[in-house]
């Protein structure tokens, strides 16, 4: 499982673009996030490169929490 | 944007419908994000969803991610009420993004409307009723 947390996002449809965006990326196997926190929890079948994770939360128009 | 007056015979679920669904056109087709949240919001608008609070500078913000990934949405209003500058509605909003996912989401609202129509302050909770 991978976490990390997303700045930007304040309601539902942030958490359904920033969950599309995620469910694009090679070996994502489900989104699971938590719009309170900001926290994102990837799990996946196989190691996700951090740099591939930030292009497309940015690529849906947000940020991830460096 | 239709203007409600409290004594126009523009029922509230129409009014409702207008507002949201026009607003969302403007946003969807374009134009400067600042222009079109100040035709439909007044500067001082405290936009509070699920406990989570926009002021005018923060929903100007929040529509750069809504163009980029936002294709259509509807709105149906489901009931509505007025009175005087209050208006409260329960609404369905259907998003389809841009890769083809669609949310489906469940909105109670309560709002101040300003005399010109422009929304001052909603309080809003929602709930995904999204059916994968």
């Amino acid at each position: 499982m991978t976490t990390f947390k997303v700045l930007g996002m304040t309601c539902s449809h942030c958490v359904g673009f920033v969950t599309e965006a995620l469910e694009e990326l090679p070996g994502v196997e489900s989104v699971e996030i938590d719009l309170s926190t900001g926290t994102v929890a990837l799990a996946t079948d196989r190691p996700v490169e951090p740099a591939a994770i930030r292009a497309a939360v940015e690529a849906a128009g947000y940020e991830v929490e460096r | 944007m239709l203007i409600f007056d409290g004594m126009s015979d523009l029922s509230a679920r129409e009014f409702v419908a207008d507002f949201f669904g026009s607003f969302t056109r403007e946003v969807i087709a374009g134009g400067d994000a600042a222009a079109i949240v100040d035709r439909y919001y007044t500067p001082d608008i405290e936009q509070i969803a699920d406990g989570v609070t926009l002021d005018r500078q923060r929903l100007i913000d929040h529509l750069r991610p809504v163009r980029k990934n936002l294709v259509s949405c509807s709105y149906d209003v489901h009931e509505a009420i007025r009175t005087g500058d209050r208006v409260a509605a329960r609404f369905t909003i259907r998003a389809e993004l841009r890769r083809g996912r669609t949310i489906t989401t469940e909105v109670y609202l309560f709002g101040e409307l300003a005399p010109d129509g422009r929304m001052r302050r909603t309080t809003q909770a929602t709930r995904d009723v999204t059916v994968a």
